[in-house]
């Protein structure tokens, strides 16, 4: 048995609905499930929430009365199909109701239980069908609109062409509908487009000559005004004799293929100009390095014609090596799915060096699969000469500023060293003549003392030992301003050829009681057999005894004195402060050197500049007059050698002096 | 044994009244002290000194041009000369064996003994 009807039943008269109720009850053919509500408001509620099979409902309700409660069901009710109940009196209104879309009405006190399931079962199954058919057309229509082709039939009459009929299809590739062509015979040339109508008339008559023509695509206006692109094909008709009796036409929608044949011919008409036009070579090669593509530009540099290149290897245009490079570098490409880039240097025809561009990257087909490469390179040399040339202006100026840079130190180290030479000359001229105004009062004091000391022999001995301090003071001071004359001489000397070895021993004899007083050892390495030196035999001596004594003074507590002879081939000018002349030595000159290394302490950085200075010592006074290296500087550099103090590295000094090797 | 006559000629007063002092101490010399240069020559022709030590850088008349007018003048050009100067320096004067501008010579500052010891070397016996 079917499941039982679901009835929504809107009725305020509880008479009313208690008979309508009975009646139900009684059928056998159909159970029923009724929700009964008195007012439209809540049949609403009801519809929305559930679904029901049909609603039966009083046109007068307590908050809805006449036609109006119908067309509030109707607008709010889909699908379920609608009953109106309505009096004898208003049977108008239900009528006009059933017009409007109710199923069915019913009058009340005509009503018998048979009526009413009939009624009720009618109203289900014909909203059923009324359904369907709805879905039906929609489904039709799609299918119309979605129809690209159709068919029309021109039956002949004694050879010319007589009625023609078009088919339903028409309608949805031309607008136009069968019978419009029936009402118009002159509608489908019209719809032709003017400039394939020609085409059309002739596919027409090749029909009536009897040939069967090739498909023909040309152009309609839709009547919507859109220009359609069509497949026109026609198929005669022959009788038994093989006269023509009629022509089928076969039309054909081909708007959207013929659109994507334009694109794909403007989208290869777009690449087609890139790739002749780019100003790279262009190249395509299949897997057995055929060339299977060459643009323009790859042609005329080849200097052959596209067809003589297509199928050809880079060994019928390259040199063996290059062209083994090329394909090397496809094979790259080809295995790895990489793209390839690189810059090559060739030998263009006429010698010159050429640097080229190239990137290569694989071609797939649809599936995906390598099938070849494809090649683009294009000439850099003009860029890379101008990066060659930029280089090596870079160069150029980054060494002109290193030359600048050392021409202005040594500028720089000149003029420090010509204002040391004029600070060296004002002391010397100063100090001269100091120094003889201060020994003329040191005369007057001498004797002074001298007499004192006779004089006051009976007094106290503190009176002996002033005097004693006084005395020594005035040799002091005595010795002071010798130093300066020393210093300041424009001395002649007294020049002889000695030998260097000889002179040093000498003066290592001098002060070897210091030596021995604060146990230094004392280390020669003279080399035998060392040229003579033309020198002022005292003045170098001097020197010596300056240098040692201030190594002495180096090492308070022991160490070793270590003097050492050789000679030496000059590589270098050296500059010396404190002297005018900037050179001495030329390059290749020989030199006789001697070393005097001390173990030492070593000279404070901050000292080092100013050793050279008249009066710069760090001795207690008494013991440094602050000239001794002053002017065994000045000594060494009258004899045209040099002479210079370095701090050892770990300690110490080194007394550098340079002689130059007699010549005879 | 009588004193000898020394001629001090020497521009610096304090120096030639100490040496004065020093010598004439010793009591052995008669000292006669010029300061001035161009007064040389007549103290020598007037004191007849048995030696003559004589500054050499003075105002207006140097040492060297005052040894030459008394070596010019016959009646004192045996007078033993010795310059007493700040000019030279010791070690110059020890490498000539003393002897400068022909006269011994004594650098100052020198001791009074030094003084002495070139005085009794080179004055008139």
């Amino acid at each position: 048995m079917d499941p039982p009807i679901q009835l929504l039943l809107i009725e305020d008269s509880r008479t009313d609905a208690r008979l309508l109720r009975a009646f139900l009850s009684e059928s056998t053919s159909s159970q029923f499930e009724i929700t009964h509500v008195e007012r439209l408001s809540e049949g609403m509620e009801r519809l929305n929430s559930r679904h029901f099979d049909v609603v039966l409902s009083d046109l007068l309700l307590p908050d809805s009365q006449g036609f109006e409660t119908f067309e509030w069901l109707e607008a709010h009710v889909h699908d379920v199909p609608i009953i109106v109940l309505s009096g004898s009196d208003d049977e108008t209104l239900a009528i006009r109701a059933v017009r409007e879309g109710a199923q069915d009405y019913l009058v009340k006190g005509r009503i018998d239980g048979h009526g009413l399931v009939r009624a009720i079962a009618y109203a289900i199954e014909r909203h059923r069908v009324e359904q369907r058919l709805q879905e039906s057309e929609k489904h039709y229509k799609f299918l119309l609109e979605s129809i690209t082709d159709y068919t029309y039939c021109v039956k002949l009459a004694e050879g010319t062409p007589g009625k023609t009929v078009h088919s339903p299809g028409c309608i949805s590739i031309t607008g136009y509908s069968s019978a419009e062509f029936d009402a118009d015979s002159e509608l489908w040339s019209r719809i032709v487009h003017e400039e394939d109508r020609k085409a059309v008339d002739e596919q027409t008559r090749k029909v009536l000559r009897g040939e069967t023509p090739a498909p023909l695509e040309h152009r309609i206006t839709h009547k919507n005004g859109q220009v359609r692109w069509v497949r026109h094909t026609i198929v005669p008709c022959r009788d038994r004799q093989g006269n023509l009796e009629s022509y089928d036409g076969l039309i054909a929608d081909i708007t959207q293929r013929k659109k994507a044949e334009e694109d794909l011919i403007s989208s290869e008409a777009f690449y087609h100009s890139l790739v002749e036009n780019l100003p790279q070579n262009i190249l395509r090669k299949d897997l057995n390095e055929r060339f299977t593509f060459a643009n323009q530009r790859f042609c005329m540099m080849l200097g052959k014609p596209l067809e003589d290149i297509i199928g050809k290897t880079d060994f019928d245009f390259f040199p063996p090596d290059l062209a083994e490079k090329y394909q090397r570098d496809d094979r790259y490409v080809i295995r790895t799915g990489q793209t390839f880039e690189t810059v090559e240097e060739n030998q263009a025809p006429n010698g010159e060096k050429i640097y080229v561009n190239v990137i290569k990257t694989p071609i797939y087909d649809a599936k995906g699969q390598i099938i070849g490469i494809q090649g683009i390179f294009w000439d850099i040399s003009e860029r890379k000469r101008f990066e060659e040339r930029l280089q090596k202006a870079n160069q150029e100026l980054a060494a002109s500023e290193a030359a600048l840079r050392k021409s202005h130190e040594e500028l720089k180290a000149a003029q420090l060293q010509l204002i040391q030479a004029e600070k060296m000359e004002s002391i010397g001229t100063l100090a001269a003549g100091v120094a003889h105004e201060v020994k003329n009062p040191l005369a007057i004091l001498m004797m002074g003392v001298n007499y004192l000391t006779k004089k006051l022999t009976s007094a106290d001995d503190n009176i002996q030992q002033v005097l004693k301090e006084m005395r020594e003071a005035i040799d002091r001071a005595d010795s002071i301003t010798r130093g300066l004359l020393d210093f300041s001489a424009s001395r002649q000397l007294a020049v002889k050829r000695e030998s260097l070895n000889v002179l040093i021993d000498e003066t290592l004899r001098l002060v070897r009681h210091e030596l021995s007083k604060k146990q230094i050892v004392v280390q020669k390495h003279f080399t035998e057999r060392l040229p003579q030196v033309s020198v002022d035999k005292r003045q170098i001596q001097q020197v010596f005894v300056n240098v040692i004594v201030n190594a002495i003074h180096a090492m308070p507590e022991a160490g070793t004195l270590t003097v050492r002879t050789y000679t030496k081939r000059l590589t270098e000018t050296s500059h010396f402060e404190g002297s005018r002349k900037a050179t001495h030595f030329w390059i290749g000159e020989i030199a006789v050197v001697a070393e005097v290394e001390d173990t030492g302490t070593g000279i404070p950085e901050e000292h080092l500049a100013k050793i050279y200075d008249p009066f710069f010592t760090t001795k207690p006074t008494g013991v440094g007059t602050g000239l001794g290296l002053p002017v065994s500087r000045k000594i060494i550099e009258l004899h045209g050698g040099s002479l210079d103090v370095r701090n050892i590295q770990g300690g110490g000094v080194r007394v550098t002096i340079l002689l130059k090797a007699h010549r005879n | 044994m009588s004193k000898k006559r020394v001629l001090l000629v020497d521009d610096e007063k304090s120096f030639t009244n100490l040496l004065k002092l020093n010598l004439e101490d010793t009591g052995n010399y008669e000292v006669r002290v010029e300061n001035w240069a161009e007064d040389a020559l007549a103290a020598t022709r007037e004191f007849k000194p048995d030696i003559v030590l004589l500054d050499l850088i003075m105002p207006r008349l140097p040492g060297g041009n005052v040894a030459a007018l008394i070596k010019e003048d016959p009646a004192i050009k045996d007078t033993p000369i010795i310059f007493l100067t700040a000019a030279v320096r010791k070690h110059q004067v020890e490498e000539n064996d003393g002897i400068i501008c022909d006269h011994p010579c004594l650098a100052k500052p020198a001791t009074a003994d030094m003084v002495i010891e070139m005085i009794e070397k080179h004055a008139r016996k």
